[in-house]
């Protein structure tokens, strides 16, 4: 498992604030883009934005900021009335009128330029530009070079039988529109209890089942702040408790790990740390139980899996535009980094020497939970990486879960009905 | 308000021939620059208090701050090495180290050895 790096143990905070990762990522970021340009355009000099002369052709690195107006900004909460409705409702803040800048630790420029299309791109991003400065004192591009796929280590290519992993995400127990039937079918497809010798010999093949986040759902009312009595008190903790009974019955059989989401009980700030074990007091009696990070990052048999439990492409959904959610998915790995909109508007942890974000190696399989519906491509590097994405639905709204074959990459959906027709 | 009074009591001191540090398009600090007139926190300037501002004959602030804290205070306001607030000197130059940026040798050699004060000047002041 590789998840040390997203882990804040050792961390300590001592008051610093985001500028601290931003240099970090600036500076990553860049390094590695400077190896990279002498491959790209090997005559231009590279300078800082503060070294720019107006007409002189060059390169520039920096981190991208994108102006926009539609942006919620928490100063509006004193100028406006203050209502019981949130004055933000989650929706898609990108207009005509955004522009971009580039940043480096000297000075900003405004970048202009019919290659730049604000709405693909966020605030966070390392590129490098080509173009030169206007006299307006923009910066007027003609080139863009971002940091593309990292290596991918090769994977051996592997003859015999099918092995199965099994994603599942937004199981919300305990909520209002959770069906226990569902998942209990769910649960007993994957142990070989249900279906004739074909099934269960699927099902034998599964080696491994991943949670990919908001596996609780807590009854809003009770989370209002107000001392709870002793009868809502154990309201609180009955969905975990449910959620633990039906996780000991996979424990028991296959190994799995369970991330969580926005909406279980950990912290909010992403990297989010594992759950706390003794929320689970049957499953992690068997250490087929890990309790993971979100984001999550591990290798089974030579395939190397990263995900998380989908707040990184909501967040990108927010603020940019892509035809489906694995265009998002598809621009993180381009720009190599699982969540450049952090820390502008996805919550972070104040890093202050390195960005575990950044994305080192590329992974064979890359899945992000709780989206609104399945989707998954096989996408192809240009160095010849291979990386299968996927799109988690939510298991309490569509019952459907994901699974993917780790001989050949492929995938396919089970779904589970408990609704009889009338 | 300067003690003497013609042009040349004014300006006490002559301007340092030795490279300027100023705000504008010059690099990143070089490491080896630190021949700053003492008491002197600030880019962009050579002197904290110029003669002009010295109030009844003695300078506003000289509490700790000998010729080794003198040097580390000048590795705090360096930009090259990010940003100051929030980290203790040495993890700053260690990630200054980690990211390649070759910070000066002398400064972790005075935050490793000597008593000098771990954290950087804004800290408990901002």
């Amino acid at each position: 498992m590789q998840d040390e790096r997203f882990g804040i143990q050792k961390e300590m905070y001592r008051g610093q604030q985001y500028s601290q990762i931003y240099f970090a990522r600036l500076h990553l970021m860049r390094t590695m883009l400077y190896s990279l340009i002498p491959n790209w355009k090997v005559h231009l000099p590279v300078c800082t934005v503060l070294g720019l002369e107006e007409g002189k052709e060059c390169i520039i690195v920096g981190t991208i900021y994108k102006h926009m107006k539609l942006k919620p900004s928490i100063l509006d909460e004193y100028s406006k009335e203050r209502s019981t409705t949130p004055l933000v409702k989650p929706h898609n803040f990108v207009s005509s009128d955004d522009y971009l800048v580039l940043e480096d630790e000297s000075g900003r420029v405004k970048l202009c330029g019919a290659l730049l299309l604000p709405s693909v791109f966020v605030t966070g991003i390392v590129v490098a530009l080509h173009g030169k400065e206007t006299g307006a004192g923009d910066f007027m591009v003609e080139d863009i070079l971002e940091a593309g796929f990292p290596h991918q280590i090769e994977r051996p290519l592997v003859s015999g039988e099918d092995k199965y992993v099994v994603f599942v995400s937004g199981l919300s127990v305990g909520g209002s529109s959770s069906n226990p039937l569902q998942f209990q079918l769910f649960i007993d497809h994957i142990t070989g209890h249900l279906g004739d010798e074909k099934e269960q010999s699927f099902a034998a093949r599964i080696v491994q089942v991943v949670v990919a986040g908001n596996s609780v759902e807590y009854p809003r009312t009770l989370l209002n702040g107000q001392n709870l009595s002793s009868k809502d008190q154990s309201r609180l903790s009955e969905p975990i408790k449910e959620l633990d009974i039906l996780l000991t019955q996979i424990a028991a059989g296959i190994p799995l790990d369970i991330m969580p989401g926005p909406d279980d009980p950990a912290n909010f700030s992403l990297p989010q740390q594992a759950l706390h074990r003794c929320l689970f007091p049957g499953s992690s009696a068997f250490n087929t139980f890990r309790s993971c990070s979100n984001p999550h990052s591990f290798e089974l048999d030579n395939v190397s899996f990263l995900g998380t439990s989908g707040q990184n492409i909501d967040d990108l959904e927010k603020y940019s535009d892509a035809s489906d959610k694995l265009g998002f998915m598809e621009r993180t790995l381009r720009w190599r980094h699982l969540a450049p909109t952090a820390p502008n508007t996805l919550g972070c942890y104040p890093f202050t020497d390195r960005d575990p974000f950044f994305i080192e190696t590329c992974p064979h399989v890359y899945f992000v939970g709780n989206q609104e519906k399945y989707q998954s491509r096989l996408i192809k590097g240009s160095e010849g990486q291979v990386v299968r994405l996927i799109c988690i639905p939510r298991f309490v709204e569509t019952g459907t879960a994901v699974v993917l074959n780790m001989r050949n990459l492929e995938c396919h959906t089970v779904s589970f009905g408990a609704e009889f027709s009338t | 308000m300067a003690s003497s009074s013609d042009m040349k009591g004014f300006f006490r001191q002559k301007k340092k021939t030795a490279a300027r540090r100023g705000v504008g398009k010059s690099k990143a600090n070089k490491a080896t620059s630190f021949k700053k007139p003492k008491n002197s926190a600030s880019i962009g300037t050579d002197q904290v208090q110029p003669p002009a501002l010295i109030s009844h004959g003695a300078l506003d602030l000289q509490d700790d701050c000998d010729s080794k804290e003198e040097v580390l205070r000048q590795f705090d306001m360096s930009m090259a090495y990010g940003p100051c607030l929030g980290m203790t000197r040495l993890d700053r130059w260690e990630r200054a180290k980690a990211l390649g940026l070759n910070p000066p040798k002398d400064v972790e050699r005075l935050l490793r050895a000597e008593k000098v004060n771990a954290q950087c000047l804004w800290d408990g002041r901002i």
